[in-house]
């Protein structure tokens, strides 16, 4: 949806009151900092913000394929909305953070449904910054619709921070100055798990991949193809795609050739990975060769749970983590929704936190001011140890976990994943111009 | 050779368990179609109140969200077992199909075509949205059972050529293609079959007989939409379920089936069915990137060389 350029908005209005105060006004008592319209800064994106109240948007799917882990994500940001307005939970804890709004003022949120469609995600972004002025935009669950949402708010400088996207092009080829990303990337999965599978499987193997057919799943099977055969010195069979959506995988799983694969890389998140790992268990695959699901979620688990006993992948975090961050995390968020939350909420809890943290140690709002606070933060307490949010991709730095599917016996409503390794920070990762980063090109501030 | 032997069979059988979902869809809407000359878009929606209904019988459900959930009701379902959804879904569906005929299909049985979408639409967009709201726009795992009349159907079949099979899909092959043919013989070998086959070449002869067809309206309509109920059952048994599955796995293929198949016909609903599946099957394990293309070029030539379908009547063709 294009922008009207010649109608006077009200953001318009808004904007053109925040320049005359740039230009004119800051010197006039009772301005302090630059936290709203009474701004040291020019007007970019929907800076200056106005009024009592900042808004986020959150724009996560409330529909399609990833649905139940936009659900989650909700969960894990209106958590944070209200730690951010009433204190508690990491907020009592972070540097920064008073848990009586974000400077002063108090966070409001506008949702979206971005239907797990790139096209639908954007224009709901759209509205967010056009009707409701949001200050910044969150959400994910597919790395499609993150990309897509994050070029619009590069175009319109209003912040994006990432929750769920494990595509290497978010922080890769699709990178923007305008977003920020906590979640780790599939490079970063086939480093943390090719060495574990190839001590517990041996070298010299033959693996068959299927991927969801878009961003995500094409980088997904690249890096596994490249970490597979680097590590282990295995040996791709076939790499064969399959749309997001596909709801019955029997034909997929039928051409998998029973005699010559060793290992089964489903490349499947969500839905999808909720139908294809129930679908191949069924057919008796992991029978016959050994099955791996490189990124774990919970719906998955939970579909395939009477059989995903032993199975490898990797999760962004989970509830079992003994750090006192995931513990008090893991608290509040049970005493409000009676479970333990999933690595979704908990993105989605980090990355609104993060964003008021660095609002508040910029003393504004103004995006390029939060931009540079993010950049090269060094941080800890959410839940992974120390981090760094890399300046160079806006990729955070962190370790990965390694996980297996708990047998059956083990398994609670909660618990159907065991933790086998946290991969640490120092051996996975790569240079600023190597790997994903090295296509990265950030763009522009904004102010420059 | 016995690579491709291997090959075919798999095809055959995929495309059979595939092909009779879409000839159940087909066999439902091509009935209501060919009978009443009256366009269904809400018979995804009796797919998706089967495959609800089928989870609700089948097994207590967790809830999470939705109207339910806020109330305070934490779970939903009976714990029935799949023999009881088996019985409890088709009479669920041909209940709704009385309502629907009565309440929704006959005041636009006069009413032009593009009336009878935009109703039809509107209302499977109702059922769809109030799914949601109701139950909860989550996803719930599907529910096959692990034994049926104390056969163990959860462990994969060794099959001649094929290899491992899952069971499972083996035996809703088996009973889809039970109601499938019981259906054709109610249609081929009834009074009231002939009614309906009478009906789709010429209501109007029909009611001159004396022939109360409107009475055979309502039953044609809710036979259909117990069919639709029953695939959605079958496909919740091999399928995640959530509120899109009505629009987005039933109501496309459901069309598509009839205009290979052609209108008004129950044998081109069984063929159509059968035929897409195998395409869809045989595309998927070869060139998977080309099966939907193929699936809509092969819709298209037919359009274009063979408009009234395999077995289509000219005068619904026309």
């Amino acid at each position: 949806m294009a922008r009207d350029t010649t109608a006077l908005s009200r953001r318009d209005v808004l904007k053109a009151s925040g320049a005359a105060g740039a230009a004119g006004l800051t010197g006039l008592a009772g301005c302090a900092g630059g936290g709203g319209g009474d701004s040291e800064y020019p007007a970019i994106g929907n800076y200056p913000v106005e009024g009592d109240e900042v808004v986020f948007g959150f724009n996560v799917p409330q529909s399609g394929s990833y649905s139940q882990e936009g659900a989650d994500e909700l969960r894990g940001y209106n958590l944070a909305k209200d730690h951010l307005n009433n204190g508690g939970g990491w907020v009592d804890n972070w540097d920064g953070l008073s848990g009586d709004g974000v400077l002063g003022k108090t966070v409001a949120s506008v949702e979206g449904d971005t239907a797990t469609d790139p096209d639908t995600a954007r224009q709901s972004a759209q509205r967010m910054i056009n009707r409701d002025n949001a200050i910044m935009i969150t959400g994910g669950s597919s790395s499609g619709v993150a990309i897509a949402v994050q070029g619009l708010c590069q175009e319109e400088k209003v912040q994006f921070q990432c929750c769920i996207t494990h595509s290497n092009d978010t922080t890769g080829s699709e990178c923007v100055r305008y977003s920020f990303r906590e979640m780790f990337n599939a490079y970063m999965t086939g480093q943390a798990l090719a060495p574990v599978l190839a001590e517990e499987y041996g070298e010299d193997l033959n693996f068959y991949q299927l991927y969801a057919d878009y961003s995500w799943g094409q980088t997904q099977q690249a890096s596994m193809e490249q970490f597979f055969t680097e590590v282990g010195g295995w040996n791709q069979l076939e790499s064969v795609p399959t749309p997001l959506g596909t709801s019955d995988y029997s034909s997929y799983l039928s051409d998998v050739p029973r005699d010559e694969t060793d290992v089964l890389v489903l490349n499947h998140y969500g839905l999808d990975a909720a139908n294809s790992l129930p679908q191949a268990i069924e057919a008796g695959l992991d029978e016959d060769m050994e099955i791996v699901v490189p990124l774990y979620n919970r719906l998955m688990a939970e579909a395939a749970s009477g059989s995903i006993d032993g199975i490898f992948g990797t999760a962004d975090w989970n509830w079992q983590l003994e750090d006192d961050a995931t513990q008090s995390f893991v608290e509040v968020y049970r005493e409000e929704h009676d479970r333990a939350p999933s690595y979704g909420a908990r993105i989605a809890y980090t990355q609104t936190l993060q964003y008021a943290a660095a609002v508040e140690r910029a003393e504004t709002f103004y995006p390029p001011e939060v931009i540079r606070e993010l950049e090269g933060h060094d941080y800890s307490g959410a839940g992974l140890g120390d981090e760094t949010m890399r300046g160079c991709d806006h990729q955070a730095q962190r370790d990965v976990l390694v996980m297996q599917g708990a047998s059956e016996e083990e398994q609670t409503e909660d618990k159907l994943l065991n933790i086998v390794s946290t991969t640490s920070r120092d051996d996975i990762g790569y240079a600023c111009d190597a790997g994903p980063a090295a296509e990265c090109e950030l763009g522009e501030y904004g102010d420059e | 050779m016995l690579l491709l032997q291997s090959e075919i069979a798999s095809i055959l059988l995929n495309g059979l368990q595939q092909g009779a979902i879409y000839a159940l869809l087909g066999i439902g809407l091509t009935i209501i179609l060919g009978t009443m000359e009256f366009l269904n878009l809400a018979h995804g929606a009796l797919y998706l109140v089967g495959a609800y209904t089928g989870l609700i019988v089948f097994q207590e459900t967790a809830l999470s969200n939705g109207l339910l959930y806020s109330s305070g009701i934490t779970t939903l379902g009976f714990e029935g077992g799949f023999l009881a959804a088996l019985i409890v879904v088709p009479i669920v569906g041909f209940g709704i199909g009385l309502l629907m005929e009565r309440f929704v299909a006959e005041p636009f049985y006069d009413r032009p075509e593009t009336d009878q979408l935009l109703v039809t639409f509107g209302l499977a967009l109702i059922v769809e949205e109030t799914v949601k709201n109701v139950i909860g726009g989550n996803t719930f795992q599907s529910i096959a059972p692990s034994t049926i009349l104390g056969v163990n159907v959860s462990q994969p079949i060794s099959l001649p050529l094929v290899g491992l099979f899952p069971s499972w899909r083996l035996f809703i092959i088996a009973i889809a293609f039970l109601v499938i043919g019981l259906t054709y013989l109610a249609i081929e070998r009834t009074d009231f079959g002939l009614v309906v086959q009478a009906g789709t070449h010429d209501s109007e002869m029909v009611r001159i007989l004396g022939i109360p067809i409107n009475r055979s309206y309502s039953l044609v309509f809710a036979l259909g939409a117990a069919l639709a109920a029953f695939a959605g059952l079958i496909g919740a048994s091999i399928q995640t379920v959530s509120p899109q599955i009505g629009t987005q796995q039933a109501l496309v293929p459901a069309f598509l089936t009839i205009v290979v198949g052609g209108a008004g016909s129950v044998r081109g609903a069984i063929a159509g069915g059968l035929v897409l599946g195998l395409i869809i099957s045989a595309m998927t394990q070869t060139y998977s990137q080309w099966a939907q293309i193929v699936l809509y070029l092969f819709v298209a030539l037919m359009l274009v060389f063979k408009p009234e379908g395999l077995f289509g009547s000219a005068e619904v063709g026309e």
